[in-house]
């Protein structure tokens, strides 16, 4: 068993642990060179994991018994926590650079980060689950992060209300699994699993579970709160990295249950996702917080996503298409988004640099005039929000094309249709902030940007752009990663 | 290689413009990038070979294998026109925009991104890259009527990008069927233009599918020309829109829409339902005959001139209907020349239209009609070249729009006598607004309220006089053109089956 491909998360779980330790002997001046050291970590695990891309690794015996494997689709959910947590650890830089607990910050979004890869790695429901939690009890403490500050208490508060209830209906549908297949192990669930009443309220309670995660309508309430509430860099984190999780269980999961149970969950999937991307657009639309619409946006495109479980559960023959389009998605959207958060965080920077009583300064009518005011964060800004809209030729474009191609494929038509219309209707509510910044009136001078926000957002942009224009390899990525799942 | 040079020369000129610091380099990068680029659709149109049809400078890259999307690109006699023009407009627009004092760099680069969209369009023969195109106009367009446009601004430029992006996504759910239903039948995916439009032809596809298909890919062209009812983010995307916005709106965009009916309808029509001829000519009778009605009623000058765009362009629709309908071969191929040169000659009329109305609304800080008056005494150079260009508009012999529309009229009226007879109707109609306007604009006692007004500049007079120039000059002799389109339209009459169908 070759168990230098575990190396990413070991050095992930590695670097949190060393940072929290070496926070405490260090002084408060010396703490930013923590950040460094969790950057370089996180970079190091991503190359390991870039390179070990094809792998395929059961460790079946002793001591893990199947409960982590390493297959295409892990390793692919692997390299988008670890860029997303790349892009918020550089901008958390400038957010927390100055703040007295800044080891315990990022000791926390490594967790959070290894709790997610560990997940991606499940192959037991055990081990999913103590992955989740892992992650989840890390994100509760940063969306809390900002003490003093009382929404992102609120938001801390209500992520953790609601996130316990999701971990509890999840972990009885975990049970009533265990109870029908007799193994906590995906392999031989998806063996020896018969349609019974007793599987499939377990898999009614996961799906609930997974989707508080991954912000499905009903299931969604708790995300805008949370996203607007926590500090940026945390919804950053949230919205792009944290909801992945929830897909990447989902996929695990769902897909072998839907061929394995042979269950005709084509309608009520379908229901769903047109619900969550309807919901999720049209709330959008009246948002004045650029955080709280890029929230609802975040709802809508999880109900992109969730179209490729309606074509899988409909389609065979588009099936594996449908699934490398829901998993292109989920990396554009993560690294789009990501940065838009990030740039929330940037604009937050240049309206209290030019008034230091601001409030309210992610509303919208600071966004008048960025592009003159900070003319590359507006720019950046501009692209990520095109790339979410679907506008050529960025990343979110192609994933959009291969994702909605999937439905036509699975002869869905109606759902493509209302799949393009949604997509259309969002152009406005991202057009919108582009415009504020491009024809708005400048409120206050030109300030010099934060050279770590930038960073972060030239790097998004540059891999929506290059992802965008020669989406040949991470296409046959994402198509490998479909066909660990299939028979 | 010379497409490719054409896209590359121009995305490196946007990008170089946009860095720019000043005016004076920007508007220089500008103008050499946009003239090479011209200069490079000059002479492949002096290379055309009409016996080659497609493979005209037709360059074949794979791009993205898996799912079947290559670098494809080459053009025919209705496409390289279209190039031509294209690079024409442009050039000329940065000429004419040489005074831009508001954000001179932003304003060049977004003209050269705009130059570069189009030609990309035009050229296309892969549906993913099309697309790419296609969606790439949206966004230079929207800033242009955003950052430099009228106090509606918001209104209309949001307006223009979501109108026009639900049209053409309607058109990629056509695309993606398309391809879908060929890759099941054959096992092989991929959006190549020509392979999908034979597969259309060859392969047995159900009739629902069939039918979707054509009408997706219809609705997007049909909101891009624009035809009515579904035209109203024209007229307001113009009145915002800069007068260079306006021009390339006008005279490049809109030909969108007619191209695609040649380049894709023409050869799926035989096989998809007959009714869709109707269709298309009822949507282009309707544009000819609402668009003077609407024109006559206009108080502003530029949203008249929006509206004779729409009337325009629904003769294209007509003499695409026309064309395919049963009849002698002769007529059709006439009428199908003739729209093909009516995407050509409008583009030109056009750009001398709203140049003059961006002369008029810069020198007087006007466009209502009724506040002009007796221009031409204060700017007789000026007055010469607008009444040309709206002489042209009207369909005046020997100019180029006589040409265009003649050869439609003429050749449509044997297979659809009755629509054409209606569609005369607007003939009258079209010249009585063109020459009311000029008449109460130009001509009559001079308005003093409009102050001491100057003769045009030299920069805006370059630009009007050379496209009054190739008005003219392709009014009398329009053969290098009108021989290119016509073998082009020849070859799209014979795929139709022999002696058209009955719609």
């Amino acid at each position: 068993m070759n168990y230098a491909l575990l190396m990413p998360q070991l050095i992930v779980i590695g670097v949190a642990t060393a940072v929290i330790l070496i926070g405490l002997f260090m002084k408060q001046e010396q703490k930013k060179a923590l950040a460094y050291i969790s950057i370089v970590g996180l970079v190091v695990a991503l190359l390991l994991t870039l390179i070990n891309f094809d792998a395929m690794e059961a460790y079946a015996g002793p001591p893990l018994y199947g409960a982590i494997v390493v297959d295409s689709l892990g390793q692919f959910f692997n390299m988008l926590f670890l860029i997303v947590a790349i892009l918020v650890c550089i901008a958390s830089m400038n957010y927390y650079g100055k703040n007295p607990n800044q080891d315990e910050y990022y000791s926390l979004l490594l967790f959070a980060t290894a709790g997610m890869m560990v997940v991606a790695m499940a192959n037991d429901l055990v081990t999913l689950f103590v992955g989740f939690e892992l992650a989840t009890l890390s994100t509760y403490a940063l969306a809390g992060f900002d003490r003093r500050d009382k929404r992102s208490i609120e938001a801390a508060m209500k992520y953790f209300v609601i996130g316990a209830l999701s971990s509890a209906i999840m972990l009885f549908g975990m049970s009533f699994i265990y109870g029908a297949a007799g193994s906590t192990n995906l392999e031989v669930i998806s063996l020896s699993l018969v349609s019974s009443p007793i599987a499939i309220l377990g898999m009614v309670l996961l799906l609930g579970g997974f989707g508080f995660k991954m912000a499905l309508v009903p299931f969604h309430m708790w995300a805008p709160d949370t996203y607007e509430g926590a500090p940026s860099v945390v919804s950053a984190l949230l919205a792009s990295a944290s909801k992945k999780m929830g897909f990447i269980a989902a996929f695990r999961v769902f897909i072998f249950a839907l061929i394995a149970l042979k269950m005709e969950w084509y309608l009520p999937l379908a229901i769903i996702a047109v619900i969550t991307m309807t919901l999720g657009n049209v709330v959008a639309l009246t948002q004045k917080s650029v955080k709280r619409m890029l929230a609802y946006s975040s709802i809508a495109h999880a109900g992109y996503i969730a179209i490729a479980f309606v074509v899988v559960s409909r389609s065979a023959s588009a099936a594996e298409f449908a699934i490398a389009g829901g998993i292109l998605h989920a990396l554009s959207h993560a690294i789009a988004t990501a940065g838009a958060f990030i740039a929330t965080a940037a604009v937050a920077y240049v309206v209290l640099s030019n008034n230091k009583d601001a409030k309210d300064v992610d509303s919208i009518d600071n966004y008048d005039g960025l592009g003159k005011t900070a003319p590359l964060t507006a720019l950046l800004m501009a692209i990520l929000l095109l790339s979410l809209a679907g506008i050529p030729p960025t990343f979110g474009f192609y994933s959009k094309f291969v994702l909605f191609l999937s439905a036509i494929r699975g002869d869905l038509l109606w759902l493509a249709i209302v799949c393009v219309l949604n997509s259309a209707l969002s152009v406005y509510y991202y057009v919108k902030v582009i415009m504020r910044m491009y024809w708005g009136d400048p409120k206050g001078e030109k300030i010099k940007e934060p050279s770590e926000y930038i960073l972060a957002l030239i790097l998004a942009v540059i891999g929506i752009a290059i992802l965008g224009i020669y989406p040949e390899p991470v296409y046959n990525w994402a198509l490998g990663a479909a066909e660990v799942l299939l028979p | 290689m010379y497409i490719s040079a054409i896209l590359l020369v121009l995305l490196v000129g946007s990008i170089i413009t946009f860095m720019t610091r000043t005016r004076e380099q920007a508007r220089l990068v500008a103008l050499i990038s946009s003239w090479i680029a011209l200069l490079i659709s000059v002479v492949m149109f002096l290379n055309y070979d009409a016996a080659k049809g497609l493979d005209n400078f037709r360059e074949f890259y794979t791009w993205i294998p898996s799912i079947g999307i290559n670098y494809h690109v080459g053009v025919d006699g209705v496409a390289l026109p279209m190039v031509l023009l294209t690079t024409l407009v442009s050039a000329f627009c940065a000429i004419y925009a040489w005074g831009e004092n508001k954000r001179p760099n932003q304003f060049f680069a977004l003209l050269l991104l705009m130059d570069l969209a189009l030609t990309g369009v035009f050229v296309s023969l892969d549906f993913f890259l099309f697309f790419i195109f296609w969606e790439l106009t949206l966004i230079p367009m929207f800033f242009l009527i955003g950052i430099w446009g009228g106090p509606r601004k918001d209104y209309s430029a949001i307006k223009f990008i979501i109108y026009t992006h639900v049209g053409s996504v309607v058109m990629l759910l056509g695309i993606f069927a398309m391809y879908t239903v060929h890759g099941n039948a054959t096992g092989v995916y991929t959006f190549d233009i020509p392979t999908l439009l034979n597969a259309y032809n060859t392969l047995a596809i159900s009739s629902f599918w069939r039918n979707f298909i054509f009408a997706a890919l219809l609705f997007g062209f049909l909101v891009k020309m624009p035809a009515v009812p579904f035209h109203t983010w024209l007229p307001d995307a113009h009145v915002e829109a800069p007068t260079v916005g306006s021009i390339i709106l006008a005279g490049v965009l809109l030909k969108m829409g007619g191209y695609g009916l040649f380049r894709f309808l023409i050869p799926m029509i035989p096989n998809a339902a007959p009714v869709f001829i109707y269709i298309i000519a009822i949507f282009g009778l309707i544009s000819i005959l609402y668009s003077p009605i609407a024109a006559l009623a206009q108080p502003d000058l530029k949203k008249l001139v929006a509206f004779s765009s729409i009337g325009h362009m629904g003769f294209i629709s007509l003499g695409v209907a026309a064309s395919i309908a049963s009849g002698n071969e002769i007529p059709r191929i006439f009428a199908q020349s003739g729209a093909m040169f009516q995407l050509f000659a409008h583009g030109i009329i056009t750009c001398v239209l709203f140049g003059a109305c961006g002369v008029i609304e810069h020198h007087t800080g006007t466009r209502i009609i009724q506040d002009l008056g007796g221009l031409a005494k204060k700017m007789p150079k000026f007055t010469f070249l607008m009444v040309i260009g709206f002489f042209a508009s009207m369909g005046f012999p020997g100019m180029i729009g006589f040409v265009a529309e003649f050869s439609i009229l003429a050749g449509s009226y044997p297979q659809l006598p009755i629509l054409i007879i209606l569609a005369m109707i607007s003939i009258p109609l079209t010249a009585a607004y063109h020459l009311w306007a000029l008449q109460r604009a130009m001509f009559g006692p001079y308005n003093e309220h409009l102050g001491d007004v100057h003769e045009i500049t030299w920069y805006e007079f370059t630009a009007l006089a050379a496209w009054v120039l190739l008005i003219i000059a392709l009014g009398i002799y329009p053969m290098p053109l009108f021989d290119m389109m016509q073998a082009t339209a020849t070859d799209f009459i014979h795929i139709l089956p022999a002696g058209g169908i009955v719609p």
